[in-house]
């Protein structure tokens, strides 16, 4: 009976991710091909249906890449509490994320840490709100 | 345990019928400047509790408090979460940048679909099994050759009913406003407005199709009732066609709630209607523009993806030639 209910929970939670989605993850990156992102970012785009965060990212022969990071839909992310102030040019930023399929600089951000540890997009507590002094 | 319930249930049996039953607090009754009942707001709709029910629940219908514990605690540890190696991939979003709910219906039901009492969605007609083997060989199978071949949501086009008005990942809110013989509903996915006339007039001619349906509304005491056809087979809800038809009941049932209630028929489709119970809260804030075109770059992306993808296959096989 107690493994039976676990079922009944992972089958909840796993119906309501896959309720709906924008865009399908296959057609436009490669779940085989994680990356790894450190860089700085230089531009937030809060645009619809989805946001996009372009980094630059310092290459070991001293070259600068940039790459553009897909995230959240605006919406959502302000109701979780962070506005234009959250997110700025200049930040320094490590994108745990997968690649575009054609190898382009693009990538879907799974993870985005900022320098101290903190997760981007990630709130302090059920509002998720890092703006509203419990941090 | 049990014997706690005889217990109590031997107590009960000997209060007379009359006394058991709670004062009812009074039905939600405000009206508008014109006495409409007035539902008026931007309505919440998020749950974590899903469209149909998860087969190893069987037949029950209601959760237990232990499961509706552990579910909520979940969702919100999933939600307040960095990913980790038990996170699916393949995710267009992190569950962190998405906002669907941490709370179970208030009904707790195992499924927001009442009926059938399955709790899911009943099976396709044979006509309706041989008109989706045809769709899937004609257009918006998927394919990349332009931006035909994608699906609405994708071409930002409309999430289209009842999916606009269905638990998702996130903008899961609707605003209605009134005025004298009309009703707006505005869904913020992706900010369409149905602007639905009270004053008994006939439905479109079936000739009609549109992509969001066409509404009509009356009263029926507090219960606002929505009728809607005249659906699009372009964008069919689960294998639905244009003759779908939705019927939609709107109860204000407190200053911050309203029942909703949603039955779908389409006898092309299914073997039967079905029917759906959820409850909607005041939105915490406002309704915001979802105006998903403007910056769609998903679209380009797919099909310059696909173009690379062609190319890098053509070459591939002019070398095997070569060779």
């Amino acid at each position: 009976m107690k493994t039976l209910s676990a079922c009944g929970a992972a089958a909840l939670v796993l119906s309501a991710a896959v309720a709906s989605a924008h865009h399908s993850f296959a057609a436009e990156f490669d779940a085989n091909a994680p990356v790894v992102l450190k860089g700085t970012i230089t531009k937030m785009e809060w645009i619809n249906p989805h946001s996009w965060i372009h980094i630059d990212v310092k290459n070991p022969d001293g070259t600068v890449t940039e790459w553009m990071v897909e995230g959240g839909t605006p919406n959502t992310l302000f109701r979780r509490g962070f506005t234009r102030e959250s997110v700025k040019a200049g930040m320094e930023i490590t994108v745990e994320g997968y690649r575009a399929k054609n190898g382009a600089n693009r990538a879907n951000g799974r993870d985005l840490i900022l320098k101290d540890g903190k997760r981007l997009f990630m709130g302090s507590s059920g509002t998720g709100a890092p703006i509203d002094g419990k941090e | 345990m049990r014997a706690a319930v005889v217990a109590i249930a031997a107590v009960l049996s000997v209060i007379p019928v009359g006394a058991q039953s709670k004062p009812k607090a009074p039905p939600y009754s405000a009206k508008t400047a014109w006495g409409d009942p007035d539902i008026q707001g931007v309505w919440d709709y998020k749950t974590i509790t899903p469209l149909e029910r998860p087969a190893n629940f069987g037949d029950r219908q209601f959760l237990t408090d232990e499961e509706v514990k552990r579910l909520e605690a979940n969702a919100a540890k999933r939600l307040n979460s960095p990913p980790d190696e038990n996170s699916p991939q393949g995710l267009v979003h992190a569950p962190y940048m998405t906002d669907p709910g941490q709370k179970v219906d208030e009904d707790r039901r195992t499924s927001l679909i009442i009926d059938p009492p399955d709790g899911r969605i009943p099976p396709l007609t044979a006509e309706a099994q041989t008109r989706l083997a045809s769709r899937r060989t004609g257009g918006r199978d998927g394919g990349t050759d332009g931006p035909e071949n994608r699906g609405s949501l994708e071409r930002c086009i409309t999430w289209g009913l009842p999916t606009a008005i269905l638990p998702g990942l996130y903008n899961n809110n609707i605003r209605i406003l009134q005025g004298p013989g009309y009703v707006t509903i505005t869904h913020e996915m992706v900010h369409d407005t149905r602007i639905v006339p009270l004053d008994g007039r006939p439905a479109l001619s079936p000739k009609f199709q549109q992509w969001f349906g066409d509404s009509r509304g009356h009263w029926e005491g507090q219960t606002l009732v929505v009728e809607t056809r005249n659906f699009s087979d372009k964008l069919p809800y689960r294998g639905s066609g244009s003759g779908m038809h939705m019927v939609e009941r709107f109860t204000r049932t407190g200053k911050n709630t309203v029942e909703y209630q949603l039955t779908v028929d389409d006898p092309h489709t299914w073997t039967r209607p079905w029917t759906l119970s959820e409850r909607m809260r005041t939105s915490e804030g406002e309704l915001y523009e979802y105006a998903c075109h403007e910056g769609n770059y998903a679209m380009h992306n797919m099909l310059e993806e696909a173009r690379d993808g062609e190319k890098a296959a053509a070459k591939a096989s002019v070398k095997g030639v070569s060779e």
